[in-house]
């Protein structure tokens, strides 16, 4: 049937685009073609994509929009006169201006299209956690996800809550039904657990089973009405919260059903429990469970979400789990989509405890420590001190620092550079500083400007180092990526890297044996890009210890930003950091506007994109502004049909 | 019991082999029955080590059945006379503008297509991978109809560098181009749900709900797709059939009665003695990883003998795997790390070592194998156990004449004892046409595929 579905959709692609070719081209179009085959295609063609940029062929001005960051970024880069490079001919300035101008027009155009379209996320299954959390709010039992289900990958900007690379395979599927028997054994042996879930506890008297046995030589009277009644008092609520909204009658039938079946046929004086179990067990494995839904509108135009739907997503977003009873009055009571009501569950939120859920998850996994949690990257030969426990008090100290950032300091650019962070006794000794006793993690006031920060932080070292020695290039690849936002490209295919030993040698230089590298013309680009952010963190070791040498080498962490800057030492590079914010509120956008929506940023929605970019700038980073902000927004709030999307898109080529 | 009786393999040569044939009821002996008649499934299986070898101490000096182990292949001399070394085949779409790092090599060393740059949307592995297809003609008499393991978990984020999701790299068997299956990396967790049911002392688990449970999902399920757009229906459709191969697990009573008539006391042993060095490592050991892959590796092998699937796949580790290997006399450092080696000698000479290792552990799964007895060989016998990387040298990511072995005999179908050379370039895909037409899944083409290997038949 849907292979049917599929076939129709790839006629009609066929016909709408013979229909496209119909139109006469823009001048816009013709014009950057014959300046991209004129300047670009040389290298950035099909068969070579330099860089891993491909500019040809372009016939369409869909074509350009759908790769519309791409161009962004070769608009700006021409502009700034670094592209075409050096050693390809140059550019006459009318050229370069045609260029620009041409590329704006059409992006413009497609903006002006586009604008408002909210986008729209396919559903989505709980990520590990998500379902860990929501099994906890439910049913009071704590089930360690992660570590029975098999792994998801993570996509868009690196989350693993992203909408189209979490699967359910057959061995999830298995996972799901035992995992779900698990929670409800393990709720039903605490009776204070199974007491919560089920308050008003039901059993037959010995007189009323007798009164039963006599009906029923009598008449076809069942003796489970009464049971069912008392148990649809139990399941209702526990379906509704579990599918988080109300439950509608045709979905209350079939529950009920089941629980008769099971009651009557069971032999036990604990059936009415059995029978709850087996009913709440069918919740469990429900996709109205398991996914997130939102119901699709039969309209032409973007949609707001349902009030349920909305309080979804915002619960997800901020505490990994399903809306608690206040969020869940208030979506039926009010309208969320009222600014005034929507701000004053955020505000709320945020303050609540299960709010560090989303700094956890959020933070580990942009600055890449969340394999931390349960592995260690580093040899243990080498680094013995490097123990289980230090390895997490580093990544505590990560989600400690992001949820203060959060809900106290309120400045997200805290996270580049501040005077204090968090520590308990050992981690504190790793650190060299003194007085910080007991394996509780505090907030602590740093003496000087070096450690405070992500980049300071064992766990980012740790995490952007090699087991057995530091690398520069992987650090300053990680600054580019995970604050600039500026990733270098690849790196050609025999690049080659530096040898173990001699770099992990107690007096080998790495700065010596990576200056010989770049000096390699086909290195030299993008290295000087990367490697002296790393020299700057050099002073810290491969399991982020302070140090002052090589053996005997002195360490030397200055250096010269190809921009110009130049640093001396961790403290001086965080400040310049600190200058480039309006990248650091860029990347900091993407990634939130990633991980609460489920999906990745489209071209077309660059000018939510700029609104939260600004906001950022104009309130200095303010977290609770910033979240109000991208939770009133229209991709966060509306949805297009699918079918809808489909359409325009399909025309749009 | 049957008046007549002709053999399959008479059958199939009056045939010319080339239909696949179905299991006739006349073609089991007299005298026996489905149950008791001595078959010999052919089995399947991919290991895939990352980060490629040391490209000169990998391919045996001599060609033809008189050839000297390399120094990486030495591990398998117990075994010599049971593989193939395959040398020169690529897989040709591993290699395309974009496609740098490993990524691209590695999502696809099964489908032989190129997959879909992205960092997550628009997933695309080209295509359904070899195991999938084998395990879709092949696995619906076992119990499971293919089982995917590994040892490191999916590595978490994207590569922003590359462009790609490192999910890319954690997976090679694909159900759909745009699903990968989920691998199992904990031995206690495989261990149980294969064997544990059939370990002396255990209680069959009662569950006497289970499909009124599965049903009243799948009720709920169909109610939801008609009110959904195209996308999320696919994505219910995921959870239909997930719902689908669970419920066949209740259903195949035939299956599962052929799976423990299989399990005789000597296979019994097996368990029995393995489910205890489980339970030891995970008390004592800690992560050892030589005996934590042997364990995994055991179970495939227990797996293949008591016939619960016949097809699997084996990840040594994702791609771009920086695994610390310094437990290794004489390495002192991560695997990815050292596969960058710069020509250095003493790198390369480590890099030797980690891929000993690897070939070690292959060996030692071979080896296995060939202990089992089965009819009047062994287990091995009737596998066809291959062993490969997504590159040749991991320094250059060069993705050109692939490190390719072959165990086992194909059921006799394989000439094995052989160093093969073949012409530059052969596609990889040629090999994989091959393997289906031994396992009788007859198909003109194979990808990119441009005809079979004849010289690996027997």
């Amino acid at each position: 049937m849907l292979k049917k579905v599929r076939g129709a959709w790839l006629f009609f692609l066929c016909i709408s685009l013979s229909a496209y070719a119909a139109e006469p081209e823009s001048e816009a179009l013709k014009d950057l073609r014959l300046l991209v085959e004129k300047h670009c295609v040389s290298c950035h063609k099909e068969s070579k994509m330099e860089g891993g940029v491909q500019l040809d062929g372009i016939d369409s001005e869909g074509r350009i929009t759908r790769a519309g960051h791409l161009w962004m970024k070769a608009l700006k880069q021409v502009q700034a006169g670094e592209m075409p490079p050096q050693s390809e001919p140059p550019m006459s300035m009318d050229d370069q201006a045609r260029f620009i101008k041409s590329i704006n027009e059409i992006l413009a155009k497609a903006l002006k299209e586009g604008a408002g379209n909210p986008g729209r996320v396919v559903a989505r299954r709980l990520s590990h956690d998500e379902y860990r959390y929501s099994v906890l709010s439910l049913t009071g039992v704590d089930f360690d996800a992660k570590a029975y289900f098999p792994a998801d990958g993570s996509g868009g900007a690196g989350f693993d809550n992203f909408a189209r690379t979490m699967f359910l395979t057959p061995l999830k599927m298995e996972r799901y039904y035992e995992a779900a028997e698990t929670i409800l054994d393990k709720a039903y042996s605490d009776k204070k657990v199974w007491r919560q879930l089920v308050p008003n506890p039901y059993k037959e008297s010995w007189w009323q089973a007798f009164v039963n046995w006599f009906l029923r030589l009598f008449s076809d009277y069942s003796s489970s009405d009464k049971a069912v009644t008392e148990a649809e008092k139990v399941i209702v609520p526990f379906a509704s919260k579990a599918y988080r909204r109300f439950l509608k009658p045709e979905e209350k039938e079939p529950l009920l059903d089941l629980f008769r079946k099971v009651y009557e046929g069971t032999e036990d004086e604990t059936r009415y429990d059995i029978a709850l179990k087996e009913t709440f067990k069918t919740v469990l494995l429900s996709p109205k469970f398991l996914y997130r839904i939102e119901d699709e509108q039969p309209l032409g135009q973007p949609f707001a979400l349902s009030n349920f739907e909305l309080a979804n997503r915002l619960s997800y977003f901020l505490w990994s789990t399903l809306p608690d009873q206040e969020l869940f009055e208030v979506a039926y009571r009010e309208n969320l989509h009222n600014p005034a009501v929507l701000n004053k569950q955020v505000k709320r939120m945020l303050r609540d405890p299960k709010a560090k859920r989303f700094s956890e998850s959020f933070a580990t996994q942009w600055f890449g420590i969340s394999k931390l949690k349960d592995n260690s990257p580093v040899d243990p030969e080498r680094y013995p001190e490097f123990t289980p426990s230090l390895r997490k008090a580093m990544y505590q100290e990560m989600v400690e620092y992001f949820h203060h950032v959060l809900t106290s300091s309120h400045n997200f650019l805290d996270l580049i550079d501040s005077d204090y962070t968090f520590l308990n006794e050992e981690l504190a000794k790793h650190y060299g500083i003194a007085g910080v006793e007991g394996e509780q993690m505090r907030k602590v006031p740093l003496q000087d400007r070096t450690r405070g920060g992500v980049l300071g932080m064992g766990s980012v070292l740790t995490a952007t180092s090699l087991p057995i020695r530091t690398s520069p290039v992987l650090r300053g690849k990680w600054v580019l990526e995970e604050i600039l936002g500026t990733p270098a490209p690849p790196p050609p295919p025999d690049a080659g890297q530096l040898p173990e030993q001699e770099a992990a040698a107690e007096n080998a230089s790495i700065r010596d044996l990576l200056v010989l590298h770049r000096s390699k013309p086909d290195c030299m680009s993008c290295h000087k890009k990367m490697d002296p952010v790393g020299f700057g963190l050099e002073n810290f070791d491969a399991v982020g210890r302070w140090r002052t040498s090589y053996g005997d080498q002195p360490i030397v962490a200055w250096d010269t930003l190809p921009s110009g800057e130049i640093f001396r030492g961790p403290a001086e590079l965080k400040k310049i950091l600190l200058t480039k914010e309006e990248n650091f509120a860029r990347v900091l956008a993407e990634k939130m506007f990633t991980y609460s929506i489920g999906r990745s940023v489209e071209f077309i929605d660059e000018p939510y994109m700029k609104g939260l970019v600004d906001n950022l700038l104009e309130n200095d980073f303010h977290t609770e502004k910033f979240i109000i902000e991208l939770v009133n927004s229209y991709p966060f709030r509306y949805k297009v049909n699918d079918g809808t999307d489909k359409f325009k898109s399909i025309t749009k080529k | 019991m049957s008046k007549w009786h002709i053999s399959r393999r008479r059958m199939l040569k009056g045939l010319g082999a080339c239909i696949a044939l179905p299991f006739l009821q006349a073609m089991v002996p007299p005298g026996k029955s489905i149950y008791t008649m001595p078959k010999k499934p052919l089995r399947f299986a991919f290991l895939y080590v990352p980060n490629g070898v040391h490209p000169d101490m990998w391919t045996p000096a001599q060609t033809g059945r008189n050839f000297e182990l390399s120094p990486i292949l030495q591990p398998l001399t117990k075994v010599k006379d049971d593989i193939l070394v395959l040398n020169e085949l690529t897989n040709k779409y591993s290699n395309f503008p974009g496609a740098d790092g490993h990524y691209a090599k590695t999502a696809n060393i099964l489908t032989s297509l190129p997959i879909y740059k992205t960092t997550g949307d628009n997933l695309d592995s080209g295509g359904i991978s070899l195991d999938q297809i084998i395990a879709k003609h092949k696995g619906q008499e076992t119990v499971f109809d293919s089982l995917q393991y590994g040892l490191e978990q999916i590595s978490p984020g994207i590569d922003t560098n590359v462009g790609f999701t490192r999910l890319y790299g954690c997976n090679i068997s694909w159900k759909t181009p745009s699903m990968p299956c989920s691998k199992e990396i904990e031995p206690r967790m495989a261990f149980d749900r294969l064997f544990r049911s059939v370990l002396p002392n255990t209680k069959p688990k009662n569950d006497p709900w289970k499909q009124s449970v599965l049903d009243i999902v799948k009720e709920d399920t169909d109610a939801l797709q008609r009110k959904l757009g195209r996308s999320d229906q696919d994505k219910l459709e995921e959870y239909l059939e997930s719902i689908r191969s669970v419920e066949k697990r209740i259903d195949n009573e035939e299956q599962i009665k052929a799976f423990k008539h299989q399990i005789t006391p000597e296979l019994q042993k097996e368990l029995v003695h393995l489910n205890m060095r489980i339970e030891e490592a995970e008390m004592y050991l800690g992560t050892d990883i030589t005996e934590k892959t042997r364990q995994m590796l055991d179970i495939m092998a227990l797996a293949f003998w008591s016939d619960a699937t016949r097809v699997s796949t084996f990840m040594f580790g994702n791609s771009v795997s920086n695994r610390n290997f310094s437990f290794l006399e004489g390495v002192h450092g991560s695997h990815h790390q050292i596969s960058h080696h710069q020509n250095n000698l003493d790198v390369l000479e480590q890099y030797k070592r980690i891929n000993q290792w690897h070939v070690g552990q292959y060996a030692y799964l071979l080896e296995r194998l060939k202990s089992f007895p089965e009819g009047e060989g062994n287990v091995l016998d009737n596998c066809m156990i291959m062993y490969s990387s997504e590159l040749r040298d991991g320094n250059r990511h060069s993705p050109y004449n692939l490190p390719v072995v072959v165990g086992g005999k194909g059921g006799g179908m394989l000439k094995t004892g052989q160093n093969l050379q073949f012409e530059k370039n052969t596609p990889l895909s040629n090999l994989y046409l091959s393997m289906m037409r031994i396992l009788d899944i007859p198909l003109e083409c194979f990808a990119d595929s441009t005809g079979e290997l004849s010289e690996i038949y027997a």
